[in-house]
This record gives structure tokens, C-alpha cells and sequence, in this order.
């Protein structure tokens, strides 16, 4: 902008001070915390017991419930964000315009993902319930089901119920940003195209898709990363079974490090899931540049 | 604004009159929402009828709606059983202090990130990236520091951690709002001599007063709604909010499936007139930051 003066510099220091103090005691400190005390055996009462070097993660690596639970995330997290997603953006598509039906939808669109996510559990059990829940209850009536089915009882069913209840949660929110991305479309391109006689279908695929393509990425990105730590629906809903089939890794370091006390191995665990983490967002990064190069502004 | 933008020319077809196709669009855009509504609302009443279903009715049919006629005996147990009260009256105060926290800490980062370039490139990335890392893997090395000063169990140790995990919307929403408005205006303040902080409070804060409202309305909700970092620093009435009080419901007194709805009522329904009422500021502010 301009040359700074020195009181211009200590206004600015002031600016950006507490934000970063915040990020020193609450981001880097717990990082270098975690990153030592992986290398010990320590228990959460007694930390730094013992010094057992890379012990806790050549264990990890062998852990069968630690590699399950990130495959459980994985599942979760890209099977939400698929779903929500394509859905999401359908439904924009279809109501994209302001008429009664969109304006209804906007504010319908805005309860689900701003309630507490425990109460949302707390009824979807009720729904799920093997006795005496709303689903059974009705698709047994309609003859779908010939007799009442445990939701959240069987492994693989149980996952796919608690996928659900994200997808109720955050499918208006993709559609409420899709809107969004659609309304911000430039005009042009498709006077151009309707003069050169393309049809509806055709100037949804090379214009539409391509042009919302970045804006989409970002939603995406935001769902995925969301639904990485998805920990609050799994307590609510199975506690992480039947068995460990919906212990997705949010849950199993808690329950390592919170209800078996191991803090070391727990702080082994979250080193690894930042690592990957870190790599996959790495990559939706470059894919989001490379979106942005080809089909942005 | 969201409210006038959103017909670009997605449908626009040759001018020929499609009369019955017009319809069969508009019919199937009726029936779009009514299926969005019917699966978006149905779990939402669900918990409502359930709440004034009988006990005996919630355990033998599933049904939409009550046959057996309207109780009120949920409403009482639930109250009678469960100090609902104090949860909310936790989730409040953590609440409005992590909201204030965060705009205190993301309103002049945001400004100085956005017109003086402060911390460069890796000031905004750190502090947006932190919104990558799941809460819980800081939690043992957080939930080691806040027992070490005394804040485990306090309302405002749970609200600097809500603070802290909220900083990053914050910060990505304000920064979007400093960014869209003109910097002329600051430019000349400062050559009338105003000080940087006296521009910010100025002329910067009114300027974004919907944003700012907005955000903060995101914070409050945010806050009132988090769970991992208040399950493991909460463990008495001082300080344990909303969400702890009805994950507790289930445990102590089995699957009194009337209660929990009624308890779990009594923390959404704040939080829906709080979205009715600020709806505009909520939508706007939601969906600014994408289209970038």
C-alpha cells in the first residue's frame, strides 16, 4: 500500500496480535505437544511416563481398528459429500428461480444443518428404532419391510443410517450455496449460445457445468472436510457399533484417549490423521486451482 | 444481495410459447419441494409428536402422530428429571462469550489480513487451515493445558475452545465482507489522520454491521451446538451445556424416547427463532463466501 510508519506497524501488530497468540497456544502448541508425547507411553493421568520412540505408531500401523476406522471416515466422508452434493446442486438446478417453490425451499433449507446435531441423533434413534420406530412402523404397513429391521443394529445398515442423518442435515446446505453459485453466472455465454440455437440440454453441459464447476469444488471441499469429523451423530447414535462398524476415527482416538486414558498412542493416532488430512487437502487444493484455471472467471 | 440475483437465464429458450411444458415444470417443481419438505420436516414433527405421545403409545407404534390423544408428561418428567434449564443457561453464557471472543480476535485480523497484507500468505492459510483438523486431535494436548490453569469444567475454558474452533468461519467470512467493500473511503479517513483502529471502528465495522451480524449469529449456533470439546471439559452443572444434557438423558434414565424429544425441543427451538429472525443476514452471509 503505502511505506509504514512504525506507529502504523504496532496498530497492525495489534490487529493480527490475539489471533495469533490464539493460533501459537491452541494450533502449534498442542501440534508439538502431540508430536512429543506420541513418543512416549504415557497414560492421561501420568504424561511422559516412559520414552518408547516410534513404538506407538509401528503399533498403530498394525492396529486393525485404527486402519478400519480410517476407512470408516473415508466411507462416511466421501459417500456424504457425493450424495449431498449431486443432490444438493440437482435441487438448486430445478428450483433455480425466484418463484414461490424457491423462496419456500430457501428458508425451509436453513433449519436442518443449524440444529444441534445431538438432537437430531437423539430423534433419528426414535426413528431407527427396532420396537417401535417411525420407519419400521411404516414400511412394514406399506409392505416394504415384511417385519421390523434393527437400523442401527447391523453392520453396514448401521453405517448407511447414520450417513443419512448427515445427508437430512446437509443436502439443503449444498443446495442453499449451489443456489448461490448459480445466481452469480455471468449472462452472456448463454444469450451467445441461444443465438447460435443451442438447447436447454446443451447449455447445461458446456455452460452451466463448467461454469459452476469451481464454485462447486468449494462446497464439496467444505462438505468433505466437515464430514471428516463427524464424531457427535456416531456417539449419539451406535457408539461406533455394531462391533466397530461405524467407529470412524474422530471416535476411536476418543475412546482411546478419553475412556482407555492411552494419550500417547491417542496423540500417535491424531499425528497420523493430520498427515493424511493434510495430504488430502493438498490434493482438493490443486484440484480446486486447476478447476479455477480452466472453467473461473 | 441473495434475494434479487437469483434468475440467470439457466431455462431460457428460444421464444416459443412451451405452455405445457412450462407447467409440467412448475408442477414438478411443486412436487420437488413437497418431497424436500416432506423429508426435511417429518423427523422435526416426529419429535414434536413424539413429545406429546404417551409413554406407553412411543413404545408400541411409530406412528406420525399421536392416537391416544395429547400429554403433557414428557414436558413434566423431562423438566422434573434433568436440570434442563441450567444446560441452556451454560450453553448461553458459553455461547455469547465465544461469540464475543471470536469477533474480538477475527474482526481486526480479518481487516488487517485483507488491506495490509499482515502475516502474508501463511497468517490467512494457518488460521483458515486450522478449520481442516478434526477437534479432537488437539484435544488431549488442550484438555492437558486447560487442566493445568484451572479451566476444565468452567464455562469459559469451553468457551475459549469454541472460540478458537470458530475462528476460522469467522475469519473467512469477514475477510470476504472487508474485501467487497471500497477502499477509497478508509483512504481518505487516513488522510484525514484517522488512525488505523480508528478506521476500522469507524468506518470498517459499520460499513460490514450485517456481516458482522450474521457471523456472529454463525458463532452463537456454532457454539450451541458443538459437543466433543464440552464432552470431555464439562463434568458438572457448572458448566456442562445443551448437548451434554441430552447425551446424559440416554444414560441415566434408558430410552424415555418422550423426554429426550421434549428436552431436545427445548434446545432447537431457541436456535430456530434466533435463524427465523435474522434470516436474511444468515442466508446472506452463508452463501457469499462460495461464489468466490
Amino acid at each position: 500500500m503505502h511505506t509504514l510508519h512504525r506507529q502504523h506497524r504496532r496498530e497492525i501488530l495489534w490487529m493480527v496480535g490475539p489471533a495469533v497468540l490464539t493460533l501459537i497456544v491452541f494450533s502449534l502448541y498442542p501440534l508439538i505437544y502431540s508430536i512429543a508425547l506420541s513418543a512416549t507411553d504415557s497414560q492421561l493421568a501420568r504424561p511422559f511416563r516412559e520414552f518408547v520412540a516410534f513404538k506407538n505408531y509401528t503399533d498403530a500401523a498394525r492396529d486393525a481398528l485404527f486402519g478400519n476406522s480410517l476407512v470408516l471416515t473415508f466411507i462416511y466422508a466421501f459417500g456424504v459429500t457425493a450424495i449431498e452434493t449431486i443432490i444438493g446442486f440437482g435441487l438448486a438446478l430445478l428450483l433455480n428461480r425466484e418463484s414461490g417453490p424457491t423462496r419456500f425451499a430457501r428458508t425451509l433449507g436453513l433449519l436442518p444443518f443449524i440444529t444441534p446435531p445431538v438432537a437430531i441423533a437423539a430423534i433419528w434413534r426414535l426413528i431407527y428404532d427396532p420396537s417401535s420406530g417411525m420407519l419400521n412402523h411404516y414400511l412394514v404397513r406399506a409392505g416394504i419391510l415384511e417385519q421390523n429391521v434393527a437400523f442401527l443394529g447391523i453392520p453396514g445398515l448401521a453405517m448407511a443410517s447414520v450417513m443419512l442423518v448427515d445427508i437430512w442435515q446437509w443436502t439443503p446446505f449444498v443446495f442453499l450455496l449451489s443456489l448461490a453459485v448459480l445466481a452469480s453466472l455471468p449472462h452472456e455465454p448463454y444469450e451467445a449460445a441461444a443465438v447460435d440455437g443451442a438447447n436447454g440440454w446443451q447449455q447445461f453441459i458446456h455452460i452451466t457445468l463448467p461454469m459452476c464447476l469451481p464454485g462447486l469444488l468449494v462446497i464439496a471441499i467444505l462438505r468433505l472436510i466437515g464430514a471428516m469429523k463427524v464424531f457427535d451423530l456416531v456417539f449419539m447414535l451406535t457408539f461406533g457399533g455394531p462391533g466397530s462398524s461405524t467407529q470412524v476415527a474422530s471416535f476411536y482416538i476418543y475412546k482411546v484417549a478419553f475412556q482407555q486414558f492411552k494419550t500417547g498412542y491417542a496423540s500417535a493416532m491424531t499425528i497420523i490423521v493430520i498427515i493424511v488430512l493434510s495430504v488430502l487437502v493438498t490434493l482438493l487444493t490443486a484440484l480446486y486451482r486447476r478447476a479455477q484455471a480452466k472453467y473461473g472467471p | 444481495m441473495t434475494e434479487q440475483a437469483i434468475s440467470p437465464p439457466l431455462r431460457q429458450r428460444p421464444a416459443k410459447p412451451l405452455h405445457p411444458m412450462r407447467t409440467a415444470m412448475h408442477l414438478l417443481r411443486w412436487a420437488t419441494v413437497a418431497l424436500l419438505l416432506a423429508f426435511t420436516l417429518i423427523p422435526l414433527i416426529f419429535m414434536v409428536t413424539t413429545s406429546l405421545k404417551s409413554p406407553i403409545e412411543i413404545r408400541v407404534s411409530g406412528s406420525l402422530f399421536p392416537s391416544e390423544g395429547i400429554f403433557l408428561v414428557n414436558w413434566e418428567r423431562a423438566f422434573r428429571n434433568v436440570p434442563l434449564p441450567r444446560y441452556l443457561w451454560n450453553s448461553l453464557v458459553v455461547g455469547v462469550m465465544s461469540t464475543t471472543m471470536t469477533l474480538l480476535v477475527a474482526v481486526p485480523a480479518s481487516y488487517a489480513i485483507v488491506r495490509f497484507r499482515a502475516g502474508g500468505r501463511w497468517l490467512p492459510s494457518w488460521i483458515l487451515g486450522t478449520y481442516v483438523a478434526p477437534p479432537i486431535v488437539i484435544s488431549v494436548p488442550v484438555f492437558m493445558l486447560m487442566r493445568s490453569v484451572g479451566l476444565v469444567d468452567q464455562p469459559f475454558g469451553l468457551a475459549l475452545l469454541h472460540m478458537v474452533a470458530n475462528l476460522p468461519v469467522a475469519t473467512w467470512m469477514l475477510m470476504d465482507f472487508i474485501r467487497s467493500l471500497p477502499v477509497e473511503v478508509e483512504e481518505a479517513a487516513q488522510m484525514d489522520g484517522a488512525s488505523y483502529w480508528g478506521v476500522l471502528l469507524r468506518i470498517v465495522v459499520p460499513l460490514i454491521l450485517p456481516g458482522l451480524i450474521a457471523t456472529a449469529i454463525i458463532c452463537l449456533i456454532l457454539s450451541w451446538n458443538e459437543f466433543l470439546f464440552a464432552l470431555i471439559l464439562t463434568y458438572s452443572l457448572r458448566s456442562q451445556t445443551f448437548p451434554i444434557g441430552i447425551s446424559e438423558f440416554q444414560g441415566e434414565h434408558g430410552l424415555q424416547f418422550g423426554e429426550i424429544s421434549a428436552a431436545a425441543l427445548t434446545g432447537i427451538v431457541p436456535v430456530y427463532v434466533l435463524a427465523m429472525f435474522f434470516q436474511r443476514y444468515l442466508i446472506h452471509g452463508l452463501t457469499r463466501g462460495s461464489v468466490k
